[in-house]
């Protein structure tokens, strides 16, 4: 007995010492990047991300890791996580006043990058000290805007993508891509369309929202309290007045775009959506679904952005995940993920700021086969709006309608 | 003087068992739970201003709550009154038969089965595009998915409950005939027949009594135990109502940080409701013993 109490302090003390070495990183911004290469070299760094894309961890574990240890002598961690849950952790460990978290660095986007600078949980401004960051073209407003605010170097770009709509070109041969199409097919087909209650399904209510406000702009700038009153009232009228012909009646949502993939991949519904401009290739290359889908976009336009890699404010290594996401924006690391075959991500890097060695790379890059390019898309790319568009339509999505 | 240090150092040993039992078990829940309840008022979290009543008031003024808590209880019980029932009938018909290794294998694998596990499997075989779905269209009952019922997602959780029955039967199977062969349930019965009971009656007045009173207590906390479950209702259930651990989850996780103390006002609120009938559960069987 007296054996098991020793055991149990000792675990207690060891439990409370911090686990990691900290490094100094007051002076990190001042330093050179040499010296941050050398204070980085054989540290860990630990990163947050979604993992539900086999082809992203195939990337990290096979190309990021090694690469990263073979070139910087650093160790990545991967731990899984994303918007939530890297919120709830780190106002966990603010609450505690850890200073050395779990994590350090994640990957985000608008919303997730608002709630952490709303609790002080991203540290920078770092931008500017990423070598790479010189080959990204800042002036493009769907790169240095998140949902309406400016990255202010707290947060690297990683990807762009556009929101895009998925139909089966033989049984949907013309797909609805304004609001009152929508509801003609609808009632055409009735039980075969849905809205998500996650991200993506909001997505798609920003569109329709913007569609309602007659304009692609027409959420542009901070939030509008009226202005989302006003249409938000719109669109619940239009969604109650037409979820009777939704999928199993409008009665239930599905909760997440994984669902409405495979709903879409079984035939339960004719109609999908996503980022990654509709992400059906590699579906499409597993057999998952038939190579008469299609990619479009809503007449008034989808949404386009960014998605973003930051540094924790209680990050115990700093140096090494600057020089981790240095590594994460390299011409060499961005070439291989925008592979089709792969992760099929657009490089945030700028063609025109490439050597012409890097341009003849990007330039091999094979074409998609079956999905359309970025650039395909851009007459009808709109901004995120504000996060606080995002909250309010998923408080009252589940108010208005969902609970209703 | 040998047998004053024996009962010394069994007295310290029981102090040093009771004092770990309450820094592992009782010290945790007890933090977690002061935790909570701090969140629920504002008094913690990095979001929130300070003391408040407004979560609180938020949550009891919009009944969600209540109707999570009722829409729990209701699938909670129709599931083990179901799985209870059909482990009574399976060992009260079938003990002997489960003697046999293999069948018994079978019974009890769902048992290893982790709950995100069974919900999966339970979209798998009971969703349109499921095993069901897709026998109902090979042999014509059904023309396309469209024609084949709702099983999942459901308005009446009927996937919820199928699932939770494949899991919970076969652990009151395990129970139930355990208890069978430890109280002689057999001979029990054959004694009732011989003094005139007819097999309604022994099954009806020997049998089954005995079986639920020696796991009433289980059975109890089971019911407890299925009101918290998350996976199953998370993946086969809807978006609304939503069971209890659902909504919390989903509460604590809300994009909007100034709300997050309302899952917290909902968690305590049911572990004060929770402890109360546990407790009333427990303290109602002292009685009867004393």
């Amino acid at each position: 007995m007296r054996r098991i109490f020793f055991i149990l302090l000792t675990m207690i003390i060891f439990g409370c010492k911090d686990q990691k070495a900290t490094n100094p990183t007051t002076d990190l911004l001042t330093l050179e990047w040499s010296e941050i290469l050398t204070r980085a070299n054989g540290s860990e760094v630990t990163f947050m991300m979604w993992q539900g894309s086999p082809d992203l961890n195939k990337y990290i574990n096979e190309y990021i890791k090694p690469h990263l240890k073979e070139k910087h002598g650093i160790t990545l961690n991967i731990v899984g996580g994303q918007g939530p849950e890297i919120v709830q952790l780190l106002m966990g460990e603010k609450q505690a006043n850890v200073s050395d978290g779990q994590v350090d660095m994640v990957w985000i986007n608008g919303e997730t990058f608002f709630q952490l600078k709303a609790i002080d949980g991203l540290w920078g401004p770092f931008l500017d000290k990423i070598p790479n960051s010189k080959l990204i073209d800042l002036s493009n407003k769907f790169i240095s805007t998140d949902f309406q605010q400016p990255i202010g170097g707290m947060e690297v770009p990683w990807s762009i993508t556009q929101f895009a709509l998925v139909h089966d070109s033989i049984e949907t041969p013309t797909p609805p891509s304004t609001l009152p199409e929508l509801a003609a097919y609808v009632k055409q087909n009735q039980g075969y369309f849905t809205i998500s209650n996650d991200f993506s399904g909001m997505t798609l209510l920003k569109s329709f929202l913007a569609e309602l406000s007659g304009s692609p702009h027409g959420l542009d700038g901070t939030f509008d309290e009226i202005k989302y009153s006003d249409l938000s009232e719109k669109l619940w009228a239009w969604i109650n007045q037409h979820k009777k012909y939704f999928w199993k009646n409008g009665e239930t949502f599905p909760s997440e775009n994984t669902k409405l993939n495979q709903m879409y991949a079984n035939g339960e519904i004719k109609i999908s959506y996503g980022f990654g401009e509709g992400g059906i290739d590699d579906k499409i290359n597993q057999g998952l679904i038939p190579k008469s889908t299609k990619v479009y976009p809503w007449k008034n336009g989808t949404i386009k952005n960014s998605n973003y890699l930051g540094i924790v404010s209680n990050s115990g290594n700093k140096a090494g995940a600057m020089v981790a996401i240095n590594y994460f924006l390299s011409p060499d690391a961005q070439f291989r993920k925008a592979d089709v075959s792969g992760v099929n991500a657009n490089t945030v890097l700028s063609y025109d700021l490439l050597t012409a060695d890097d341009k003849v790379k990007f330039d091999q890059i094979p074409k998609r086969l079956y999905g359309p390019s970025i650039e395909e898309l851009k007459g009808h790319a709109i901004q995120e709006p504000d996060p606080r568009y995002m909250i309010k339509l998923y408080e009252d999505f589940r108010k208005y309608v969902i609970e209703k | 003087m040998k047998i004053l240090e024996s009962m010394l150092s069994k007295n310290s040993e029981n102090k040093i068992s009771l004092g770990l039992f309450f820094v592992l078990a009782i010290l945790p829940v007890a933090a977690a739970f002061s935790y909570a309840v701090l969140y629920s008022f504002g008094v913690v979290g990095i979001a929130n201003e300070g003391f408040t009543f407004r979560f609180w008031k938020e949550v009891l003024s919009t009944g969600e709550f209540i109707q999570s808590f009722g829409y729990s209880a209701a699938i909670s019980a129709v599931s083990m009154v179901i799985s209870i029932s059909l482990a009574l009938y399976l060992t009260i018909i079938f003990h002997k038969d489960f003697e046999n290794k293999i069948l018994s294998f079978i019974a009890y694998l769902p048992l290893s089965l982790p709950g995100v596990v069974a919900a999966f499997f339970g979209v798998q075989v009971l969703s349109k595009s499921g095993f069901f779905s897709r026998l109902s269209y090979k042999i014509g009952w059904t023309e396309d998915l469209s024609g084949f019922p709702d099983l999942i997602n459901d308005q009446y959780a009927i996937g919820i409950i199928i699932t939770f029955v494949s899991v919970v039967a076969p652990f009151f199977l395990l129970l139930f005939l355990n208890i069978y062969e430890n109280e002689k349930v057999d001979e029990l019965h054959k004694l009732a027949n011989s003094l005139g009971a007819d097999r309604r009656q022994s099954i009806w007045k020997v049998e089954i009594p005995i079986l639920l009173h020696k796991s009433k207590k289980l059975i109890s906390l089971y019911l407890i135990f299925l009101m918290g479950a998350y996976e199953i209702p998370l993946i086969l259930g809807r978006e609304a109502p939503q069971m209890l651990s659902v909504l919390i989850v989903r509460d604590l996780k809300q994009y909007d940080l100034t709300k997050i103390s309302e899952g917290y006002v909902i968690a305590v609120i049911y572990s004060i409701v929770i402890g109360m009938i546990t407790y009333f559960i427990f303290s109602r069987q002292k009685q009867v013993y004393a």
